[in-house]
């Protein structure tokens, strides 16, 4: 059952990568890429949250690694730059849920101002939550770059064809 | 025909740069690659970048001339093909050492090259919003309302930006429209709340988001900032998109 969830989880990963990253139309070769490793980080998220009891913050740091590493990698194969294939893998991880929670916790705490107990308590769901959100955006940007870095000779020359 | 003048050939790089940072590509990535193809084409270069413009200062090594190339950034469409075919470009030109106006043939066939069908990404954006829907653990009938709810969303938003309306107002209305479609999940018994939450999502400026703060780290904090602000402030118009829903369904939400 466990195994089920994983894989689940990993593939409906891959077919929000690969619906969010047609927006931004990504080269064809890319797809395969960028699906498998939007599967490998989101079920890596999973599995850190869910059954090592890691936070959303660490555990989202830890997967864009992978995601990034993976994309140095891919990237050298099918002659894409690192961005392309990990910003569409990267996609299904933003915390939508958090920042959803934001905004209604935004609403309803303007429309309980005269109600102390309510008040305090949709204010600290903004908090929160917006922390949440913006902490773990910030490190998936991060985690994923980290690897442009390390290896930063590799990772600029891509796409450059050797003869 | 005739040898392309150095100013011209100064006029291409710009032109290049322009159209590299206007499709969505880190500044860092921009200047390696435009670097590349003014030293292909014997120039020396410097380049400062900003959100609207840049400015290019080429030097001919062989004629000692000094040309000084302002460009306006366009606002294309996101595009990583673009991305990956013209740093690909950049690096033949300066292996193979490219000819001028090979140089310049190649550069119109790739930004010339006709985008993915807009009817497909309609369907993959569909399903990619409802496969959101249950990653977040809604259930099978929120996906089928999340995905007809994004398919006509995003639809809204390309007709709209067709049309040249100002994106901001291009936002609220199709997180408006979109949400308002999502929350007839609030008619069956199921996680309205989620599919709500999930219809809005396809907006979210992600590319943007993560340029932004991959420019601040290696250092082109301005454009970084730049991108984060403009990244925010479409945020900030999804939300109103969704108050407005949220205002007219939140007594059956609570």
């Amino acid at each position: 059952m466990i195994l089920i969830n994983i894989l689940s989880d990993g593939f409906f990963a891959a077919i929000a990568a690969i619906g969010f990253g047609a927006i931004s139309d990504p080269p064809m070769r890319a797809f395969k890429s960028i699906a498998l490793l939007a599967a490998i980080g989101h079920a890596c998220r999973f599995c850190l949250m869910n059954y090592a009891g890691i936070d959303i913050a660490t555990a989202s740091l830890i997967s864009a690694l992978v995601i990034g590493f993976g994309s140095l990698w891919l990237g050298g194969k099918i002659y894409c730059p690192m961005t392309v294939i990990y910003i569409p893998a990267l996609l299904p991880m933003i915390p939508g849920k958090f920042a959803y929670n934001t905004v209604f916790a935004q609403i309803m705490f303007l429309q309980n101002m005269n109600e102390p107990v309510l008040k305090a308590k949709y204010m600290e769901m903004f908090f929160s939550n917006g922390m949440v959100a913006i902490t773990v955006i910030f490190l998936l940007a991060i985690g994923a770059t980290i690897p442009m870095f390390i290896f930063h000779r590799k990772a600029f020359s891509l796409t450059r064809h050797k003869n | 025909m005739v040898c392309a003048t150095p100013q011209q050939q100064a006029t291409f790089v710009a032109t290049y740069a322009a159209h590299l940072m206007g499709c969505g590509i880190h500044t860092s990535r921009v200047v390696r690659n435009t670097k590349r193809v003014s030293e292909s084409l014997n120039f020396a270069i410097n380049i400062s970048v900003f959100q609207k413009s840049m400015i290019l200062t080429l030097l001919h090594k062989e004629t000692h001339h000094t040309f000084s190339e302002v460009v306006e950034i366009p606002a294309l469409p996101i595009s990583f093909e673009h991305n990956s075919e013209l740093s690909a470009l950049s690096w033949e030109a300066i292996d193979q050492k490219l000819p001028f106006e090979l140089l310049e043939t190649k550069y119109n066939a790739i930004i010339s090259k006709s985008r993915i069908d807009p009817l497909f990404v309609l369907l993959l954006v569909g399903f990619a919003n409802a496969s959101f829907c249950k990653l977040f653990g809604g259930d099978w009938i929120s996906m089928a309302i999340v995905f007809s709810a994004t398919v006509v969303g995003f639809f809204v938003r390309t007709q709209m930006l067709h049309k040249h309306i100002n994106h901001y107002i291009v936002f609220i209305a199709s997180s408006f429209i979109a949400s308002l479609l999502a929350s007839t999940a609030l008619i069956f018994n199921i996680t309205s709340d989620i599919a709500i939450a999930t219809s809005v999502l396809y907006l979210i400026p992600g590319v943007p988001l993560i340029n932004g703060v991959i420019d601040i780290v290696e250092g082109h904090t301005l454009t970084g900032i730049s991108r984060l602000t403009s990244a925010f402030l479409l945020i900030i118009c999804i939300a109103i998109g969704l108050s407005i829903t949220l205002f007219l369904v939140r007594d059956s939400l609570i």
